[in-house]
Formats: structure tokens, sequence, C-alpha cells
């Protein structure tokens, strides 16, 4: 992958300069060469990134497809659950679904029609598994995004105000181990009851507008922005024990300004790495928020599926979380080029 | 239907209030019909949107498919049915104005109304039931009802505009109650050629109902909107004519604190499915009504599996029995909201054997004594009787997702009492779905245990202990079930079905296959301005909304 890239990179820009100062090595930054490099480093690592992607997405489906055909129970007995169970209905379920052909050729028709882009129809509702999921994705993504940005201000906040004072940083960590320790379900029923049942600030449930999305987000923004917190803390304690930092509080410049632009950017590296992390867990946890507090999202839908065997449903589930994750990971990736011009360098 | 006091008190109050502002002069008190003396309709006011806080996700809203008690209550809102349940369980007209029944108890003509339309501007006819019925013998459409119900049903026939009828195979004694059941719900016969989303229900599936179905936001939603041209009600509806409320929201909300928190502030005006430890909150405040209604159809109990050892031998099953300490435990689990069952039968069916209640469990001792007979003598480290090295285990695999009112927390406690009082070890798993079928495919259990909500408690007992039955995993097989069962679901009138069904229920607790637990129930709780709310005759379900309207 890597070798075909300056071939890419030169056919996009046929007019490009090519004199002595090309290349990678002796490059100044801010010169045109400099910029030509970076890009080419992005190029590469987008590239590399979505051949991953595919080999991601591919290795998900491929291990829940196992997972649930390795799970007890057959799919007539989850399709028939509660219902009554003759051989007539039993045979009908077999033939309709093609249920007794061998795992394997399930398994690479499935493939097969994914590639197409049909997901299947899901066995419970009898309707494509597109139609299933095209209203659910919107208000998991929300509440994921609107999740991640209070954790991530949270984090910082919190980081930055316990910076250098020993006191307050233990205090703060306390709240946040706290926050990290207590289960999802609690601390949403608690900021129900705080913010809901007794204030009647935030509606309880649904997905109406933005007010009914600042409790479920908080529920899981809190100890995710805890995780974060610890982590950035760490970094930023880190960063001002080093020497630059008593050379610039020497210099005169202001806490604040020490803060933001010098041990921020060193504490945000770990700290980036770790929010790729919990966003893909944040997925996770959008099932018990949204049974919680009754919002439509890919939580309910993936509970629902799995405990009625809703093969195709479940499948079509975890492939759009990974494509989320993938792409969460991928935009952090890109994030540390932003962050630390150093690996511009190095793709 | 049980209402608590405390709602009664509630009307009383409201009365009393409503008396002394006309006894002012003031007009304000007599908004909408006049008084008409009946409870519900007095001072009933049309208008305003009602939000109601439910509990389970509908896997479909296509009410011929549904198998969810807990959508019965959506589905009525929109779909109608041929025949409706008095309060007493007898059979009344609703989209059918009368009917006529063979002699020999085969043959069904039904007269129809000539002035409904469905939703979709469509005219009800008998081509429409035809149509419904013909669509509910395709055997892959829904395939518990094509099976069960209408396996008898040799055709329908179109005998006039307004005239159809059916031909049985042979007689089905509950076969009016499947026309008044929401399975048999009348749909258009356009949406059922052409209804993008037939199984799954939705928009494109009309119906008659009072209400019109406008929005379903799964996970979180579903919208209804008065239906302005009603005028069909079931006979036992409070009143007559389109229905109270412009709209209706069902807000689903899985947890019960969470529907607990939503009604106490005012979020919702509705909610059903009350927690027994919240039942309190509501039926002892004025500020709300709270009523409960036992289910139909059989109990929530435990089977024993008749196939294997120890279960096989009636001592161990009867010395089971005799060692739970049931209403103790039921209180301590339920908080004293739980209603003892005592036979296979639920209470409030008409087949009920009353004689059967006091007649047993609660015995330790004698428990003990069975247990000696039977051989289980020895005791092993943990306080279980063993007999030859082998420790008096029965195991239960329970499906965590179809667990509700605390169960697992029930069945501890019961083994908990058995281990107690006899050294029974009553091992219970709650495992998934797919666990919970293996044990019981494989006959790795020893108990069962099931509950069935069917408004005709014929059409359980004869699913769960039929020879060969779909869910008869106690794997009876006495030859007097046969007769019995024969009995109930071919005989010709009501009356004539109660005494083999009182039979079988007086066998089944004599020869200890069963150990009824309790009726399981359902409860609404509204606020005080709410009025109206009630629940299907018969099934005990939550209903829909026709008849619940709210005060200005």
């Amino acid at each position: 992958v890597t070798t075909l890239l300056p071939h890419r990179t030169a056919a996009a820009e046929p007019d490009a300069p090519s004199g002595p100062g090309a290349g990678r090595l002796g490059t100044t930054p801010g010169s045109p060469d400099a910029r030509r490099a970076a890009g080419r480093a992005v190029a590469v690592r987008i590239l590399r990134r979505l051949v991953a992607a595919v080999l991601t997405v591919w290795a998900a489906v491929t291990a829940a497809f196992a997972a649930l055909w390795l799970a007890p129970g057959s799919t007539v007995d989850a399709l028939i659950g509660e219902g009554p169970d003759t051989p007539v209905i039993r045979a009908q379920i077999i033939a309709e679904w093609g249920l007794d052909r061998p795992i394997v050729v399930q398994y690479v028709d499935y493939l097969a029609r994914l590639l197409t882009g049909d997901l299947g129809r899901s066995y419970v509702k009898q309707q494509p598994v597109t139609l299933v999921l095209s209203d659910q994705i919107r208000p998991t993504l929300e509440l994921a995004l609107a999740a991640t940005v209070l954790a991530v201000v949270f984090a910082v906040g919190l980081g930055v105000l316990g910076a250098g004072r020993p006191r307050l940083r233990a205090l703060l960590s306390s709240v946040q181990l706290a926050l990290v320790s207590i289960p999802t379900f609690w601390l949403g029923i608690l900021l129900l009851v705080a913010f809901s049942f007794h204030t009647g600030w935030f509606p309880v449930a649904g997905a109406n507008g933005f007010r009914a999305l600042v409790l479920p987000a908080l529920t899981l923004a809190l100890p995710i922005g805890s995780v974060l917190g610890q982590v950035l803390s760490e970094g930023l304690e880190r960063a001002l024990e080093r020497p630059f930092a008593l050379t610039a509080r020497t210099r005169g410049i202001s806490r604040w300004r020490l803060l933001g632009r010098h041990a921020l950017r060193h504490a945000l590296l770990p700290t980036v790495t770790i929010t790729g992390w919990v966003v893909g867990g944040l997925l996770g946890g959008t099932v018990i928020v949204e049974q919680v507090f009754g919002r439509p999202g890919l939580g309910q839908v993936a509970l629902q599926a799995v405990t009625t065997t809703d093969m195709p449903v479940v499948l079509a589930v975890v492939l759009a979380s990974t494509a989320i994750y993938v792409l969460v990971s991928s935009i952090v990736d890109l994030l540390y080029v932003v962050i630390d011009p150093r690996l511009r360098d190095v793709a | 239907v049980r209402y608590s006091s405390n709602r009664i008190k509630a009307a009383a109050a409201l009365l009393t209030t409503l008396l002394v502002l006309a006894g002012c002069g003031s007009g304000s008190a007599t908004t909408g019909t006049g008084a008409t003396g009946a409870e519900s309709a007095a001072g009933a006011v049309s208008g305003g949107n009602l939000t109601w806080g439910i509990e389970t996700l509908p896997l479909t809203l296509n009410p011929q498919v549904n198998g969810q008690n807990k959508a019965k209550l959506l589905v009525r809102n929109q779909f109608d049915s041929l025949v409706s349940r008095g309060e007493g369980g007898s059979f009344e007209p609703w989209l059918a104005t009368s009917w006529t029944v063979s002699t020999d108890g085969r043959v069904y003509t039904l007269q129809l109304r000539d002035d409904v339309t469905f939703h979709d501007g469509t005219r009800f006819d008998a081509a429409a039931v035809k149509a419904n019925f013909d669509k509910l013998l395709e055997p892959a459409y829904s395939p518990s009802v094509a099976a069960i119900n209408l396996g008898q049903l040799a055709s329908t026939v179109v005998k006039g505009p307004h005239t159809v009828v059916f031909t049985l195979k042979r007689p089905v004694a509950s076969f009016l109650d499947f026309l008044s059941s929401p399975n048999s719900g009348i749909i258009s016969p356009a949406s059922l050629k052409s209804a993008a989303n037939l199984t799954a229900g939705g928009v494109d599936v009309v119906g008659t109902g009072p209400f019109i179905l406008t929005k379903v936001v799964a996970g979180q939603e579903i919208d209804y909107k008065k239906n302005p041209d009603y005028k069909w009600p079931p006979a036992g509806a409070k009143h007559r004519g389109p229905a109270y409320l412009d709209t209706v929201t069902y807000r689903i909300l899985p947890e019960a604190a969470v529907r607990t928190g939503a009604l106490t502030s005012k979020q919702v005006d509705v909610i059903e499915g009350v927690p027994s430890s919240d039942i309190d909150i509501f039926a002892k405040d004025s500020s709300y009504t709270f009523a409960n209604s036992l289910n139909s159809g059989a109990p929530y109990g435990l089977y024993f599996n008749l196939s294997k050892s120890p279960t096989s031998d009636v001592r161990v099953r009867r010395a089971f029995v005799d060692a739970v300490d049931l209403d103790a435990v039921l209180k301590s689990v339920y908080f004293g909201h739980a209603t003892r069952a005592w036979t296979p039968v639920s209470s409030t069916s008409p087949f009920y054997a009353k004689a059967v209640e006091n007649t047993y469990g609660n015995k330790p001792d004698e428990a003990n004594k069975l247990l000696d007979e039977a051989g289980w003598t020895a005791r092993d480290t943990d306080g279980y009787r063993t007999k030859n090295g082998q420790r008096l285990t029965l195991r239960l695999t329970a499906a965590s997702p179809y667990i509700r009112d605390r169960r697992d927390v029930l069945l501890q406690a019961v083994s908990a009492n058995v281990k107690q009082t006899a050294g029974i070890d009553f091992k219970v798993t709650i495992a998934d779905v797919g666990t919970a079928t293996k044990a019981s495919s494989t006959n790795a259990y020893e108990v069962f245990d099931n509950s069935r909500g069917d408004s005709d408690a014929g059409d359980a007992l004869a699913l769960i202990w039929g020879r060969g039955a779909p869910i008869n995993y106690s794997k009876a097989n006495d030859p007097k079930l046969t007769t019995w069962l024969g009995a109930g679901s071919t005989a010709l009138t009501q009356t004539a079905r109660v005494k083999p069904y009182q039979s079988l229920q007086t066998w089944a607790i004599d020869q200890a296959v069963e150990l009824p637990l309790y009726v399981p129930a359902d409860q609404i709780a509204t606020t005080a301005d709410v009025h109206g709310a009630g629940f299907q005759p018969v099934s005990g379900v939550p209903d829909g909304a026709y008849d619940i309207w709210k005060a200005k």
C-alpha cells in the first residue's frame, strides 16, 4: 500500500514542482514541500485505515455470525419463542428462512448479499433490516456525540481546574472515581429523580429535541469523562513537571497560558487515544441508557434482536457499530497528526 | 376488576366537590355532556391529549399476528372484532349485530353492521370478513392462529353483503372467544393485500377502531388520533360515538422506576405495569387512581416433569407442594400485593374449581414424612436429602427475557423455603433463551415454570395438558386428561364445559403435577383527572383509550 502512494500523489498533482528540495528529508516547516509531505502522510494513513476498516468490519461480522451459530438453542426455537411449537410451524420457519442449509452456505450467502448492500430481512418483523435500523441510527449517533463532547468538556474542565493544585486534584479525583464506580443504570435513575421527577427541568423520555438529550448524554458522559479526566490529569501533571514548564513560568507566562498552550497539548495525546477507545464502548452503554430513558436507538434494537435471536438484525447492528467504531478511531488517528506535528513526518 | 378503596374514595370526593359546586349555582362544574348517572359518563368531556407510559416495546402492531398480552391495549385502539365480551364473560355484539349457531355447533352465521368504514375509507362488509379469515388460514402469516385457534375452520362464506357464515370441522367451544379476541381484529382488505409492513404493523395496516395510528417511533412512542367517524363501539362500552380524546401517545418506558417517576412528576397521565413495591405510592394517595386486574388463562405455576425420576414419584411432588409456605413467600416477595393461585386455572375464569382452595400446602411435617417414605432419608453435608448417594435435586431453567413480576426472586424464595423445611435442592437457573429451550428440549429439567394469558382458560389447558401438546412440559399423558379436554373444547354450551375442566383441576392438584403460584395481574395508575381507564373484560389486560377522558 505504502509503495503505491507516491505514484498516486504525483498523479493527483501533475503540475507540482519537483525540485531538489522535494522529498521527505530536509524540508522546512511551512514550505510547499513540507505541506505535500504532510498531505502524503495523511493520505497514507487514510488508505491504510480504509483497508483496515474493511477487514475489521468483515472480522466483526464473521465473529458475530459464528457466535450466534454457536450460541445454545436453534434459531427455530428462538423464532417460535413462547408461541406454540408444532412440527408444521417448525417446518414452515425452516423453509421460509432457509435454515436447513449448511451454515457455511448461509454464511457465504450472507456475505455475498452484504456486498450488494442487502442486509436481509428481520425474522421477527419480516421487514428489510435497513428499514428496521434506518430510524434508529440517528438517535444513537446524537446520543454518542453529545456524550463524547460532554465527556471531553468534563475531563478537560476538571483536569485544568485541578492541575498543579494537589488538594483540589485529590478531591476531583475521588469524585471521578465515584462516578466511574456507579452503575450506568443507577446513575440514570439518580439523574432522573433529581432533574426530571423533582424539578421537571428535563423530560423523562424520548428523543424529542435538545432537552430530552441532556440527561441521557450526561448519564453516559459522566463515567467516561471521569476516566478521561484521570488520564488527562496524569498527563497534565507530568507535563507541568517538565523543565519547559518551569522555563515558561520563569518567562512570566500565566498559569492558564501555560496549561492551555503547552501542557494540554502534551496531555491530550494519551487522552485522545482513550477517547477513541471509550467512544466505541459508548455504543454498548447506549443499550442501558436507551432502556432507562425510553429512547429509540441501536441499543434497543440490538437488545430486542438478541433476545429474539433475530440474526439478520443482530448482524446489521454489529455491522453498524463496527463501522461507527472504525470511523471514530480513524478520526482519532488523524487527530494525532493535528496535535503532534512530529507524526506528520513518520507516515 | 378490583378497584382499590382509595379509587372509590377519590371518586366519592370528586362527586362531592361537583355537588357542592352545583349547589353554589356555579355552572362551571357541568361542562360537556349532561350527567347521565353512569359513573364514567358523568361529566365526561371531549378533547385533550393523553400520554400513557407502557412497559413493553411491541414486536408488532398487527393484531392478528401479535402474541404479546402487553400489546393488546395498543391494538384495541386501532382494530375492532366481530364479537365483544361483557363483564360477566357473556358474548355481546360488536361489528356483528347478531349470530346464530347450528345445533351441531359447527355453523356460525353472523349478521354484520352495515354502517362501518375502515380508516382508509373502504366499507366493512362480509367480503372484508372473508378476506381476513382467508388470510388468517395462510399457514405462514400468523402460524399459531392458523394452527391452533382456526385449526378447525373449514370455510368462510359470504352469504349476503352483511352476512357471513363460518363452518367448522368439529364444534369448537372457544370459537366465539376467538371472534372476540384481538387476534381476530378486522384489518382492511386493502391493507392485507398491499401493506408493506403487514407483519410488523404500522400506519399502513388500518382497521375500523376508535383511533387511527399516526406515528410509530420504535423504542420511543406510538401515537394515535381520534377517528371522528367512529360509532360502533362494543356493546359493553361506557359511551357511544367517537372517542373523547383527540390524541393518545404511548411512551415506551421499560423501567418500572422510570414509569413511576414519570407519573408522579405528571410527565405522563397514565402508566400500566406498576411493580408491587410502588403500588402504595398510587393506591394510598388521592391525587392518583389505581386499579389492579387479574389476568385470565393459566396462572403462573411450577409443573413437575412426570417423565423422569425423582418427579415421576407422586410422593416427591406432594412433598414439594407441602414443603412450601406459599402465602408467606408471596407476601415477602410481593409486599402483600399478589393473589395466590390454587388451581391450574385463573380464579377469574368461569371454569375455576373454587372447591380446591385451601385444601393443600404448608405442611412441612407431611412433606418430610413423604420423602422418608420415598427413600430420601439420608442428608448430605449441605443439609439436602439424598438417596443412594444422589442428592434430591430438582432443576428449573428459566429464560431471562421472559421473566417478569420478579419471578426470579419468587423462585429463589421457593427454593430457600423447600430447602429449609424439607431438604429439597430446588436449583433455579436464569439463562438466555437458547439455554432454556435446550434444557427443555433435552428433558434436562424436573420443574418447568409457565403462565398463559389466554382469555379462554380452556385454550390454555389444551396447550398445557393435552397429550403431546405444544407446552405440555410436565409430559402428562393420563387418558382422563384427553377425555376432559375433549369434552371441554367441544361442548355446545359454556356451562357444559365447567365440569370436565374442574375435574382436570382437581386431578392436577391431587396428583401434585402442578404447584400453582400466583395469578398474574395488570395494573393501571392514573392522575386524578383521568377517568375511564380500565381493563378488557375476561382477559383482564388493560383496555384501549376509547372510554378515557380527561377533566379540564
